[in-house]
């Protein structure tokens, strides 16, 4: 167990800059999920910590001591990909011991390791099998297995999950939630599904072309996003981003009409979540046209638009309206708005 | 004519042809190895000698040389060409300016027509004026004047030698396009569980590419197993007889004995012992691919 600390780590491919000057630290023991889009530098960053590349500048500590220049093997951890990277030519048994194996444990300790751990991932009886006659979901704890048979300093997870179905991948999220709760082992983990991430999160680290835009609790992410970004990004459905402006404290917009505290001003992006939105009678501050009506099961999502402007909200999931029949929403009581810049993306409110 | 038996009768001219240049010369020469027929005596094969032709190969010491130099041939240039081969694919996987202009001069030598090749070694192993020979033994003062061609060792040493530098780049192509297949992130994951780059290689990449070498390892035996053009004009099949491989021999029993009934016996025991070889390969890449996806 260790705590990650990066010291303001840059890497350049060749003139191109994939994360510029970045600072981070992650706390002994903790789960810390690296989340950003596509090509957003999450797994240069986790491989750079894994040592698989180099950095162009900075510091790379792990319990205390700089790995700068140690190679993979020596910095203690242990990494899964995003696809597996199981041996092929070797039985779910070998993959799991191969690391045991290079590490000079002796051979009745490696028997008892690898079923200790093949049995922690219900993989007991397919350990004679080779990983091209597993599903995926097999395929996914053999890699887990192997990581965890040696108990490293730091897990580094690249997207584990990405090639399962979502049923596997909400049953292996519990999964990975529990064993971290058991190993205690500092981890990070990449990847760009928001739900992913807030569910297993002690903290998120939200990237946006290698820079980290903000660093909290999954709560905090959700409830007070750094920025525009952010607040789009956390949260399905996300969150109402509407274009307008603010004059004599109401935020004005085709079909909005809203009080807001904020001195006047052009070029603002209101933000609600739809969670926070209702469905209301007569003069609401929210006014349009019903566009579309999805119903998620326990809730129906209910899209109105007005204009350029388009507004979701969750509503019962007995709603049930014409399209294009006319639509009032209107906040719910504690709702809470964002206002943003639209030009920088920073947050005006709070 | 409906469609179906147009399509059918536009084959039919494909089909004679095939037939006409391959499957009938092959009888012709099956047949023939069972017949006597000498060229200096009679224009057309004479009675049927059964197996005769046969039975004369298996104790004829001529042909018993040949498959001896073959045998040696083969297994030398196979294995070198196919070491050699993974070696430059492994050192060449990476990209860059220099790996990529590398690649492509390496297209050179196996553009080169093996007589070609034959012909330039030859001048170039010349212990008079040779460009190797005099540059060897500038280097080496010890070797100064040694008769490469002429003697047996040295013979079969540079046939074999010439042969590997012709065909070990188009082969360290077809490493490379296996190289490419084995996930990069096999080896990575080895990195990080504390395999040293020679343990990923051996224990890592090598297994993944067992296929591909086997593939390499036949098409490269077939090849030598008929090496003909560079015997004839590096070493002529000597000195002595120390290099003269099946095809070469059998070119000789044909076309300088006339002896055409053995030579057709020759060449079918030539293409038996290919098609057994190739068949064991084709055995242990099918058991390698139930492995790999069973
Ligand atoms: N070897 C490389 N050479 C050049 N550029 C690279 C290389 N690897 C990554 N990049 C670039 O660096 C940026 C970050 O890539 P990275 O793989 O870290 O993204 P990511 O956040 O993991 O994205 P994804 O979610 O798609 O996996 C991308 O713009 C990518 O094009
Ligand atoms: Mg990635």
């Amino acid at each position: 167990m260790a705590e990650v600390r990066l010291v303001d780590i840059e890497k350049k491919y060749g003139s191109f800059l994939a994360v510029p000057q970045q600072s981070l630290t992650i706390e002994d023991g903790e789960f810390l999920v690296l989340l950003g889009p596509s090509g957003c530098g999450k797994t240069t960053t986790m491989r750079m910590i894994a040592g698989l590349e180099d950095i162009t500048a900075g510091d790379i500590q792990i319990a205390g001591e700089r790995v700068n220049d140690k190679p993979p093997k020596d910095r203690d951890i242990a990494m899964v990909f995003q696809n597996y990277g199981l041996y092929p030519h070797m039985t779910v048994r070998q993959n799991i011991e191969y690391p045991l194996k290079l590490r000079k444990v002796n051979k009745a300790e490696r028997a008892r390791r690898v079923q200790d751990t093949a049995d922690k991932v219900e993989l007991g009886t397919l350990l004679d099998r080779r990983p091209s006659e597993l599903s995926g979901g097999q395929r996914q704890r053999v890699a887990l297995a192997r990581a965890i048979v040696r108990t490293p300093k730091i897990f580094l997870m690249d997207e584990p999950l990405s090639n399962l179905d979502a049923k596997l991948r909400v049953t292996m999220r519990a999964e990975l939630k529990h064993l971290h709760h058991e190993l205690g082992v500092t981890t990070v983990y990449v990847t760009h599904d928001q739900m992913e991430a807030m569910t297993l999160a002690d903290r998120v680290a939200v990237m946006r072309e290698g820079r980290i835009v903000q660093l909290d609790t999954p709560k905090r992410i959700y409830s007070d996003p750094a920025d525009l970004f952010v607040a789009g990004f956390i949260g399905s459905p996300s969150m109402n981003l509407i274009d307008g402006a603010v004059q004599d404290g109401r935020f004005i917009a085709e079909g909005m009409d809203l009080p807001v505290s904020l001195p006047d001003r052009d070029e603002v992006v209101f933000g609600i979540r739809p969670e926070d939105l209702e469905l209301a009678d007569g003069d609401t501050p929210i006014k349009g046209r019903l566009y579309a009506l999805e119903l998620t099961g326990e809730s129906t999502l209910v899209t109105m638009r007005a204009g350029k402007t388009s507004v979701c909200a969750r509503g019962h999931a007995d709603f049930e309206a014409p399209i294009n029949a006319p639509c009032h929403l209107a906040p719910k009581t504690g709702a809470r708005f964002y206002l943003f810049d639209r030009a920088t993306g920073q947050r005006l409110d709070g | 004519m409906n469609e179906r038996t147009l399509s059918y009768a536009l084959l039919v001219p494909a089909f004679v042809i095939v037939i006409a240049t391959t499957i009938y010369p092959l009888a012709y020469s099956f047949v023939t190895s069972f017949r006597e027929w000498d060229l200096t005596k009679q224009l057309r094969p004479s009675g049927f000698v059964g197996l005769q032709n046969y039975a004369h190969a298996a104790t004829e010491s001529g042909f018993q040389n040949s498959l001896w130099v073959t045998a040696i041939f083969v297994v030398t240039s196979v294995i070198l060409t196919v070491v050699l081969a993974m070696s430059l694919a492994l050192l060449l996987r990476r990209t860059g300016r220099l790996h990529t202009f590398t690649r492509i001069i390496l297209i050179l030598p196996f553009a080169m027509s093996p007589a070609l090749i034959g012909v330039s070694y030859r001048f170039m192993f010349n212990p008079e004026f040779g460009v190797l020979a005099k540059g060897l033994g500038a280097v080496f003062p010890a070797l100064e004047g040694t008769p490469w061609l002429a003697n047996p060792d040295l013979a079969m040493a540079i046939l074999v030698i010439t042969d590997v530098w012709h065909w070990a780049p188009y082969m360290t192509f077809m490493c490379l396009g296996g190289l490419a297949s084995v996930p990069r992130e096999t080896e990575e994951a080895a990195r990080i569980d504390g395999a040293s780059n020679l343990r990923i290689v051996f224990g890592i990449i090598l297994p993944q590419m067992k296929g591909v070498l086997l593939v390499t390892a036949v098409l490269k035996t077939i090849f030598a197993l008929k090496m003909f053009d560079q015997v004839v004009t590096l070493t002529g099949g000597g000195p002595g007889t120390s290099t003269e491989t099946m095809a070469f021999f059998i070119f000789n029993v044909g076309f300088e004995w006339f002896d055409m009934g053995y030579a057709s016996a020759l060449a079918w025991i030539l293409t038996i012992i290919t098609m057994v070889i190739s068949a064991w390969y084709v055995r242990m890449l099918l058991s390698e691919r139930k492995m790999a996806t069973a």
